[in-house]
């Protein structure tokens, strides 16, 4: 009874002196090697930590006075990185990698930072959605049953065929994570997405349902239009489409792939070779923008997020009305007017380690590319480790957690010391088929549609 | 005496202004100098009248009609704005713009110009909060009592539209079924009919449910403007608030001075600990002061990260409309000159011009930023875009590959008129004129410059105020599609944003856009009286 009572004083005693340097705390500021810089990104609610870092002042106490500029697209944004005009900005996970190894422009680019886990939705026009629900009835309420899988899109898209035309579909590049994710959603119900190759660069190869590339503000306006019936894309741009009334969202990625990786921190090989230290601070200071993101109050409550949305509604970044930004940024998600959800983790920025640069993340958008035939030709598993490694710089990571570590912003189970950068197998997909970062080509033969090797 | 040599002043005054006005194509305000000259006043103000009143009329009839038909056009992203909402954009615009003035000012304050207004900006600050406070509890309010209002006119339809969907699918049901044991017993002809009205029945039922659903969607989408007006209010006083708080940030931290007294008082401390520090520790605190004061001189030139504002932008563009008019004239005038003196030169760039003169601002746009990016791989240290920083006045536009390529682009695309006409002011340059020169046995170049460029230069310069002109226009595209920051990405950012006050904001950028163009003509005109020996061209 004693002893009990005298462990939990010592425990009090430890947290609370553990405790205490975090409210104190003080970066120490590195030998930067540049301390004016220029980071580009789009208008998406996932460009939080590079925002947050600015407006919160976490660049600054690094002794960085960084300028956040919007880029209208992911092509001008990734040309920028490379020609040096930005010294870093806010990426698609397949960016660096498929810069890497050379599709679309060859440039080496490098991260250290994972900006955030899940975070994007496929939404489908009125239309399209009134005549899923024709096809099922159980569709056919104001808060149908979740996940809605690809199978109640397959009538309209039989409809199109019949007509002699295709369903077009939008996504934001064709490496990004939303090609990714909507092709694997289409293709788990069976309904063919279409291949790359070496000569259709465009991927619509005996396609089913044709993809193509806009810009992510424009996508509200492109189906609007009418260019596209549907469209996988980032917040805010799905509850734009639910508080326009132009369209619904049927399902979310965090559905698709449970906490899947969506954006990164990309710099280029060069830079961050002459730039070691500045590197450093970047990546400190957007650890510390993540954990603001993710804070919670001691019932789980996001208590950062209402202010963050205030921000990022300023007209110089994201620029979406407050309220809109709001919907999916303090842990909900509006599917209809009438359907609004709980998704806690439909943002995620720092838990489950999602800051960390996973080798198995990029490993998994290289299956990817190889499914569709981006990767022309078949590569062996080690291949895959090896392009992954060269891409992603856990050292950086770790040795800026380390920094913090030491000067008491994070706790040591904040950040995965010990592990060998690859995330355990895990078999929440939306079609349960398990996904192992170490075996790259067993998990290619498992799938019905695209290149199984 | 004096009394005539005061007249004969102000007579001189007012030729002045009539030359002045004449100069500058203002002829709307020559009657206005003549009535107060007292000259023929009926007359005069008829004149008025007609090009003052007249004008002015018109603008306000434009801007009723606007006012009155906006509300009625509605769109997905809101109200086609009236002019009161597209003034308030514009407020909204400067006060942005106003406050990243003054945090860049706060940045580089003093101690004792900072102490006071930090006090002045704390207090604000709290009054801020409380009426951001009352703002957002005004919003839910707004907001609860729209979804009851919703709730209360959409309960009926959902109901029934409930009720309809269950007997409609039992009754579906008892038809279907029905029909199918009476089909046994008709001819094939009669049970197609039955069918066909079977299936006619089936697809007015599902008409009814999509209008009640869509009666649904229509009242749900309805906007209130009591919640849009609570809602402008609360960001109105959250933008304060955010605004405040980074101010008073910056007054109290995060400015040059602090920052060099928190170095400066980290080098003395490391300094006085290295008097007893053993010789292992001295190295290292040698060199953490080293470091310190390389830091130190980078927060002495450093400045505030300030964020794009219009009025930054506005400057930007103009700059880089005169650098491509620049580029322009520099290609267009000797080529045109040449073209003028020589049939055999003219009939061999004629294609040239025909062929590139249509070519749109969109296609040379991508090209000559591939071009441009070619030149110029690596702009850090490139030493053109390096001199282009460091030079006086232009250093300020940090101009970049994007900003040539826009440069470029207006270049490409508004040299054309300039080089047409100063093709034809060389070739109507009077017989006569040439022949005297031959008299005079003039060589080359003192034909060219005695004679010829001179009286082509009224002609030249119509056709550079063509130019400018043209390459206003196109430069807001160009600097929308490559993103160079301008006017053109200031348009192409509001309509990614969408926001509520984005349309709006568009607005305001028309009207920018059309005076700068007004006064860049203006300009032009000016230039192309100063070289015409009659001044007489026509203002509009």
């Amino acid at each position: 009874m004693l002893s009990s009572l005298l462990r939990h004083t010592a425990i009090i005693c430890a947290s609370a002196t553990f405790c205490l340097p975090l409210h104190t705390a003080e970066t120490e500021q590195l030998e930067l090697e540049k301390s004016e810089l220029k980071f580009g990104f789009i208008k998406l609610t996932d460009c939080a930590p590079l925002v947050i870092a600015k407006e919160k002042g976490f660049f600054s106490d690094e002794g960085l006075s960084v300028e956040v500029v919007a880029q209208s697209n992911w092509k001008i944004l990734l040309d920028n990185v490379i020609s040096g005009e930005l010294d870093g900005a806010h990426m698609l996970s397949g960016q660096p990698i498929a810069a890497t190894i050379g599709i679309g422009t060859k440039a080496h680019i490098v991260t250290a930072y994972t900006m955030d886990l899940n975070g994007n939705a496929i939404t489908v026009s009125n239309s399209v959605w009134s005549r899923m629900q024709e096809a099922d009835e159980s569709l056919d309420t104001e808060t149908p049953p979740h996940p809605i899988s690809a199978q109640s899109l397959r009538p309209v898209v039989d409809e199109y065929l019949e007509n002699g035309e295709k369903l077009q579909m939008g996504m934001v590049f064709p490496v990004s994570t939303h090609n990714y994710e909507l092709r694997y959603w289409l293709a788990s119900s069976g309904i063919h997405p279409g291949m790359y190759s070496a000569s259709d660069v465009g991927g619509r190869t005996s396609a089913e349902v044709e993809l193509s590339v806009t810009p992510p503000p424009m996508m509200p306006a492109t189906l609007e239009a009418g260019n596209i019936q549907g469209y996988c894309v980032g917040e805010p741009w799905n509850q734009k489409a639910v508080s326009t009334s132009i369209g619904v969202p049927v399902v979310t990625n965090y559905d698709i792939w449970k906490n899947n990786p969506e954006k990164i921190f990309g710099v280029s090989a060069a830079w961050a070779e002459e730039n070691p230290q500045t590197h450093l601070a970047v990546v400190k200071a957007l650890i510390r923008a993540g954990q603001w993101l993710d804070a919670t109050d001691t019932q789980g409550t996001l208590i950062n997020r209402s202010e963050a949305a205030r921000i990022l509604s300023g007209s110089n970044y994201v620029g979406a009305d407050f309220d809109i930004i709001k919907n999916s940024m303090t842990g909900f998600f509006y599917f209809q007017k009438t359907d609004k959800r709980a998704m806690p983790e439909f943002n995620v920025f720092f838990d489950h380690f999602c800051t960390y640069p996973w080798y198995s993340d990029g490993v998994w958008f290289l299956t990817q590319m190889r499914r569709w035939g981006q990767i022309t030709e078949a590569k062996p598993a080690s291949w895959y480790a090896e392009t992954a490694q060269k891409v992603y710089r856990p050292d950086v990571y770790r040795e800026a957690a380390k920094l913090l570590l030491a000067e008491g912003f994070i706790t040591e189970e904040d950040i995965p010391w010990d592990t060998d950068g690859y995330k355990a197998p895990t078999k929440e997909f939306i079609d349960g088929i398990l996904y192992d970062g170490h075996d790259p080509l067993g998990y290619l033969s498992k799938h019905t549609i695209g290149h199984k090797e | 005496m004096s009394d005539e040599n005061r007249r004969t002043a102000t007579e001189r005054i007012k030729h002045f202004l009539l030359q002045v006005i004449d100069l500058t194509a203002l002829g709307f305000l020559e009657p206005v100098v003549r009535l107060i000259y007292g000259e023929e006043p009926r007359v005069q103000i008829r004149k008025i009248g007609r090009f003052v009143a007249v004008p002015i009329l018109a603008f306000l009839c434009f801007v009723g009609i606007w006012a009155a038909w906006a509300p009625h056009h509605k769109t997905k992203a809101g109200e086609v704005p009236t002019p009161s909402v597209v003034s308030e954009a514009y407020t909204t615009i400067l006060t942005f713009s106003e406050r990243e003035d003054s945090k860049e000012e706060a940045y580089l304050l003093s101690e004792a110009e900072r102490v006071p207004l930090l006090q002045q900006a704390e207090a604000q600050l709290l009054k801020a909060r409380t009426t951001a406070q009352a703002a957002d509890e005004a919003v839910a309010h707004a907001q609860e009592a729209d979804t009851a209002s919703k709730k209360q006119l959409t309960e009926r339809i959902s109901e029934q539209l409930k009720t309809h969907k269950s007997t409609y699918k039992q009754e579906r049901k008892t038809r279907e079924n029905a029909l199918k044991t009476e089909l046994g017993t008709l001819s094939s002809n009669e049970s197609i009919a039955r069918v066909a009205a079977f299936r006619e029945w089936k697809s007015k039922q599902t008409r009814l449910q999509k209008s009640m659903k869509e009666d649904l969607a229509r009242i749900r989408a309805q906007v209130n403007p009591k919640v849009q007006t609570a809602l402008a209010q609360q960001t109105s006083c959250a933008e304060e608030v955010q605004y405040l708080s980074s101010y008073c940030d910056i007054l109290s931290k995060s400015n040059k001075e602090s920052k060099l007294a928190a170095i400066d008082a980290e080098i003395l401390a490391l300094q006085n600990s290295m008097k007893q520090a053993d010789t292992k520790n001295r190295y290292k605190q040698a060199d953490k002061i080293l470091v310190l004061h390389e830091r130190r001189k980078k927060v002495e030139a450093s400045s505030y990260a300030k964020a794009s504002t219009l009025p930054m932008q506005i400057i930007r563009s103009i700059a880089c409309v005169f650098a491509g008019f620049l580029i322009g004239t520099v290609i267009a005038v000797p080529i045109g000159v040449c073209c003028g003196l020589s049939s055999t030169f003219m009939a061999a760039v004629t294609p040239f011009i025909a062929l590139f003169k249509p070519v749109s601002p969109i296609v040379w746009l991508p090209i000559l930023l591939i071009i441009v990016g070619g030149f110029i791989p690596d702009p850090e240290t490139h030493w053109l875009i390096q001199w282009l920083w460091d030079a006086p006045l232009i250093g300020e536009l940090k101009i970049n590959p994007a900003f040539l390529a826009s440069a470029l682009t207006v270049a490409m695309c508004s040299l054309w008129a300039t080089m047409v006409n100063a093709a034809l002011g060389v070739a109507s340059v009077d017989e006569d004129h040439l022949n005297v020169a031959k008299v005079l046995r003039l060589g080359f170049c003192a034909r060219l410059f005695k004679i010829i460029l001179p009286s082509s230069l009224p002609l030249i310069f119509a056709g550079m105020r063509i130019s400018l002109g043209v390459g206003w226009m196109v430069l807001i595209a160009a600097e929308l599609l490559a993103s160079s920051e301008g006017i053109g990405k200031f348009v192409w950012d509001q309509f990614n944003n969408g926001a509520s006050d984005s349309f709006a904001k568009m607005f305001v950028v028309v009207f920018v856009v059309g005076f700068v163009g007004l006064i860049l003509d203006r300009i032009m005109i000016i230039f192309q009286r100063l070289v015409s020996f009659e001044g007489s061209v026509a203002a509009i």
